[in-house]
């Protein structure tokens, strides 16, 4: 009997086969295409072939014919059975839906789904493209199953990727190609990643004209010594089909080779042996080719995830400069406020007064907003402005910089508006805005509490100090120039000494001071929240650190197990 | 045919021009690569038609340029693959400019009546182990007028023909033919039945019209057919141009792909307004007419204000003046140096960055990318000179600030009635200082009515001053909003250019150049 293989074997290949089915390989750097293409080989392989092999060493050896599209590999194993099982024709691709044959006592193993999990079964005549007939015949030794696969090279992708995956499956390969075929790329491929995995091959040259034979049998033989490929040479003449089938004496040298491995229970389990060793072995190699693209899309990642920190602390920059310099008081903020609190000019501190009277009649009849209610929406405009061309300029030189990358490029394109600011952007900024001009008055609120100074907090009104701290925030850097500093240097000064009066030139200072970290803090808010769109999609499409390290883990796992 | 490929071709090359930057690189590549080649192609022997025998390994294209050819330059072999450099064969005397540019070294004459200027050429496999094979294939199949694709029974269903070769080509029909090789080896029914799927695979690749041609080099069956359809399209001397034209309209079609879908929606008037008015705040504009209606007011005070206090007036600069903004300016006039406006704030900049990008969105309408990126960056371009390019608008604008003549009027009655109170001030002090001297009387006072005409003076002047600048100040306060208001359609105007010359063109611009390149990838035969 075969000795079982120790358990945790089993264990560490499920492990590897899960971490590699987790790893996200899906940023577009050069080799990506290749790496997921090897990890959704590993992951094939360890499901239909490795884990149930694993697990149970008895089955029945499982050999797969494959080859390229016309080369009799139905012909070939209906003619190895002795009636056609399955149907050989001039058209190409003539099988569609592979065929698997074993002796009836055998069927027990293949009509569950131990191995090939994910092909649907058909036990029927007719089956449907891309299901697995299961057909059982006497004329085969039991301990033996033959399954004729899709041909490899045909037009028909769906074909090749179920040949794939058949081959991946298979105890040991009986490959078929043709004198026509026997240099062509593609089997080629195909033989080569045969042999880096270590499977069990005999290679059926079909089709040789007679006189062609010596000729094309030694150069097929120095192409397999040159390219390292450890197998039988099992040479089939060209010769009229009998019935469909082959005749026996043309047959006989891949006849004898059956016979061989069937009679010899010995050679079965070496034959079973060594296919899996050599996955086993192959298994860390091709699993460390993932690993390495995992690292390059770690530091893909990093290049691009750079590129947004570079953008969006710009961005960040861009409105400190500008909540600092005092330009947000020009203008319209700075005509409102002389609306709310007046000037120092008597006569228009006068008209404002009136006015602003005026406003909180009108306000109160026709339920528009007040004077101060007016210098927070400009105030809010204006952080509003700020904050959007900062945002809009940010994903703007992100797209540019990703543009420069190949995987920034696919990204960008698959998501089309990236280049432009999140539509979130400009409601977080209103809301951000509000929660800090509420914050503000709190503070001052609480000031004032403290400070036990209500009644001469009311002479100005919470409000009115509200606002002050905000202008603060703006001006007491300076930063402003000409004529504004005197004018906003005037105004402020009124309030500013109301407010120093009330709470104390220090206290002022640092309420501003406050106020302005805020103010920063929430717009750094608004500029991550943008920026988490790129984040999220550099995430989405690949693996952080520890889905590497795991994975490294899990192959370290398997080298150290086998 | 010509005539029309000719125009394809010229709509190519500009369409190449225009997508240059804008379009996505390795299409626009394969485009330039294309009018390239047509030149090329076009500037040799017209007269030679180039056939190339293309197939896998084995499928006996070698055997077929032999006898085609009545020779045995080909080698014909087991060993596959048999043939690794090209080679031709020309019927006729010529070709050779062909060959070099083709770069095919081995080459021969064969004196042929009816196939005379057939160039054909017989290409190594594509599918084999030898990937250099594959290169010299992929190079020759981009060059020749017309491709044979040569097939047998046992390849004529392989991914590397149908999805490498033929897929991607089918857009080259007129181009190709196929040679269904070797159908000595099936029997007729087979063969019937072979010639049905190749058709069917054909269809699915996309070339349903293509002609199929079933023979056996090694029997010689069938054969005729060959020569026939060779003899056709060398007879026709249009297989070049034929070819050509595929690539023109192919080349058009993966451009026009890249292209996107969409209409743009134009610039919106609201948009436009939205730019303007932040061009104004950036460039000052507000505090310029404010400035205008300041200095009138402030002139006419200084004009027609009661001169006992408009001496005061002069100790506030005139606002304009501190501004350095001249009163009138002439267009086309040098401009002066920089205004004293301060420059654009951070908010400032921001409002125009989000003006010019929403007029950028809008317009660009529902285009598809890469379209809105490109109208977009057009538009903020010239983000950095904006601040420049302000100044010199507001500098340059004419203010249209003028001194009104009833000024002078007013100034010199001003001045009359000054001079009647100082007049009436001064006999009062005069009578005052007789009186206190008790000489009374030595200057009589006239007395019309009751008043004394020193009193009357002094009293009428002032009051008539202080009424004259009351009624002259409302009246300049009418001129100051009328001016204001004269100021501010002057400098909209300046400022309309400016956002007209730093967004508006670039946008319509680029616009202008999808439109045109939408126009020239249709001309250029691509199909959507």
């Amino acid at each position: 009997m075969i000795p079982a293989m120790r358990p945790e074997l089993s264990e560490a290949v499920g492990r590897l086969r899960d971490e590699l089915s987790a790893v996200r390989l899906e940023l577009e750097v050069p080799g990506a295409a290749d790496a997921r293409r090897t990890r959704n080989d590993l992951v094939a392989q360890a499901d239909d072939y490795l884990l149930p092999r694993l697990s149970q060493m008895d089955a029945p050896v499982l050999m797969v014919v494959g080859g390229s599209t016309g080369a009799g590999k139905s012909t070939l194993v209906n003619s190895l059975v002795g009636s056609v099982v399955s149907p050989a024709g001039v058209l190409r691709p003539t099988t569609r839906a592979p065929v698997l044959v074993c002796h009836p006592d055998d069927l027990r193993w293949f009509d569950g789904d131990r191995i090939l999990p994910h092909v649907p079964r058909e036990t029927g005549g007719a089956a449907a493209p891309g299901t697995l007939r299961l057909v059982t015949h006497e004329a085969l030794p039991a301990g033996l199953a033959l399954l004729d696969a899709p041909d490899i090279d045909s037009v028909l992708a769906e074909n090749r990727a179920l040949a794939n995956q058949l081959l991946t499956a298979a105890d040991g390969w009986l490959f078929v190609t043709t004198a026509l075929r026997y240099a062509d790329a593609v089997p080629w491929e195909f033989l080569r990643a045969a042999r880096d995995r270590g499977t069990a091959m005999s290679v059926v040259l079909n089709r040789v004209p007679a006189d062609a034979e010596r000729e094309v049998t030694s150069h097929m033989s120095e192409m397999m010594r040159e390219q390292n490929l450890d197998a039988d040479l099992l040479v089939v003449p060209e010769v009229a089909l009998e019935d469909e089938l082959i005749p026996r004496e043309a047959l006989a040298p891949v006849r004898r080779w059956l016979d061989g491995l069937a009679a010899d229970a010995q050679a079965r389990a070496e034959l079973i042996r060594r296919t899996l060793t050599g996955a086993l072995a192959s298994l860390p190699a091709r699993a460390g080719t993932v690993e390495r693209a995992v690292a390059d899309q770690l530091a893909a990642a990093a290049e691009l995830r750079a590129e947004v920190d570079l953008a969006y602390a710009a961005a960040r920059r861009e409105v400190e400069d500008a909540l600092r310099s005092g330009s947000l008081l020009r203008g319209e903020v700075l005509a409102r406020w002389h609306d709310v609190v007046g000037t120092g000019d008597v006569m228009r501190a006068l008209q404002s007064r009136i006015g602003t009277a005026r406003d909180r009649l009108k306000s109160i009849i026709t339920g528009k907003p007040g004077a101060d209610e007016e210098l927070r929406v400009a105030v809010e405009h204006r952080l509003e402005a700020v904050l959007r061309a900062a945002g809009e300029r940010a994903a703007e030189r992100v797209a540019r910089a990703w543009q420069e990358r190949v995987a920034g490029r696919a990204l960008l394109e698959a998501t089309p508006g990236l280049d432009r600011a999140g539509d979130r952007l400009r409601a977080d900024t209103q809301e951000q805005v509000r929660a800090w001009q509420a914050f503000v008055m709190e503070l001052v609120r609480r000031e004032g509490e403290a400070k036990r100074t209500s009644a001469r907090l009311a002479s100005l009104g919470v409000n009115g100090a509200g606002l002050t701290v905000m202008l603060g925030v703006f001006a007491s850097t300076g930063g402003l120039t000409g004529l504004e500093l005197v004018v906003a240097g005037g105004t402020s000064a009124l309030g500013q000494k109301v407010l120093e009066a009330i709470f104390g030139d220090q206290a002022v200072r640092e309420l501003a001071a406050e106020a302005r970290r805020e103010l920063i803090d929430r717009a750094d808010g608004i500029l991550r929240a943008d920026s988490a769109r790129f984040d999220a999609l550099i995430e989405g499409a690949a693996t952080e650190a520890e889905g590497f390290a795991r994975l490294h883990g899990a192959i370290d796992a398997v080298r150290r197990a086998s | 045919m010509s005539r029309d490929f000719d125009r394809r071709l010229t709509a190519l090359a500009e369409a190449v021009q225009v997508a240059d930057g804008r379009l996505d690189r390795e299409a626009v590549e394969r485009a330039q690569a294309v009018t390239e080649k047509a030149g090329a192609r076009l500037g040799l022997d017209m007269e030679t038609t180039v056939v190339a025998l293309a197939g896998p390994t084995g499928v006996g294209k070698s055997l077929l340029f032999n006898t085609l050819s009545g020779t045995d330059f080909a080698t014909v072999g087991r060993r596959r693959p048999t043939t690794s450099e090209g080679q031709a064969a020309v019927w006729g005397e010529g070709g050779d400019s062909l060959l070099d540019w083709l770069d095919v070294g081995r080459r021969h004459h064969v004196a042929d009546g009816a196939l005379t200027g057939l160039l054909l050429l017989d290409l190594p496999d594509f599918d084999s182990v030898e990937t250099a094979h594959r290169l010299e294939v992929d190079r020759v199949v981009e060059l020749a007028d017309l491709v044979v694709w040569v097939v047998e029974p046992q390849k004529y269903a392989d991914a590397s023909l149908h999805e490498r070769y033929l897929r991607p080509l089918r857009t080259h029909g007129a181009a190709m033919a196929v040679v269904l090789n070797q159908a000595d080896l099936l029997s007729q029914d087979d063969v019937a039945e072979w010639r049905n799927d190749v058709s069917r695979l054909l269809a699915r690749d996309g070339l349903p019209d293509m002609p199929v041609l079933v023979l056996s080099a090694r029997t010689g069956e069938g054969l005729d057919s060959l020569r026939r359809l060779l003899a056709d399209r060398v007879a026709a001397r249009t297989a070049a141009v034929a070819r050509l034209d595929a690539d023109v309209r192919a080349a058009a079609t993966t451009l026009s792909e890249r292209f996107g879908e969409g209409r743009p929606a134009g610039i919106q008037r609201a948009d436009r307004e939205r730019l303007v008015a932040a061009f104004e705040e950036a460039g000052g504009v507000p505090r310029v007419i404010r400035a205008v209606d300041e200095a009138h007011r402030h002139r006419g005070a200084l004009a027609t204000g009661w001169p006992f206090i408009r001496w005061l007036r002069r100790l506030k600069p005139d606002p304009l003046r501190r501004l350095r903004l001249p009163d009138r300016a002439q267009e086309g006039a040098p401009q002066p140096g920089r205004t004293s406006l301060p420059p654009p704030t951070e908010v400032q900049h921001a409002q125009v960055a989000t003006a010019s990008r929403g007029l950028a969105d809008g317009a660009a309408g529902d285009l598809a990318a890469p379209w809105p990126t490109l109208v977009r960056n057009a538009a903020t371009k010239n983000e950095e000179r904006v601040a420049d390019r302000l100044d010199r608008a507001v500098g340059g604008a004419d203010l249209r600030v003028t001194r009104p003549r009833w000024w002078t009027v007013a100034g010199l009655l001003q001045r009359l009635l000054a001079a009647a109170a100082v007049v009436g001030a001064l006999w009062l002090v005069v009578l005052g200082i007789l009186s206190w001297l008790r000489v009374d009387d030595v200057i009589p006072t006239p007395e019309p009515g009751s008043v004394p005409v020193p009193t009357l003076l002094l009293v009428g002047g002032v009051l008539a001053g202080i009424l004259l600048a009351f009624l002259a100040r409302v009246a300049n306060g009418i001129g100051a909003r009328r001016r204001s208001g004269k100021a501010a359609r002057s400098l909209r105007r300046k400022v309309e250019e400016a956002a007209q010359e730093l967004v508006i063109d670039p946008v319509e611009q680029e616009l202008e150049a999808h439109e045109r390149l939408r126009r020239l990838l249709a001309e250029a035969g691509a199909r959507t």
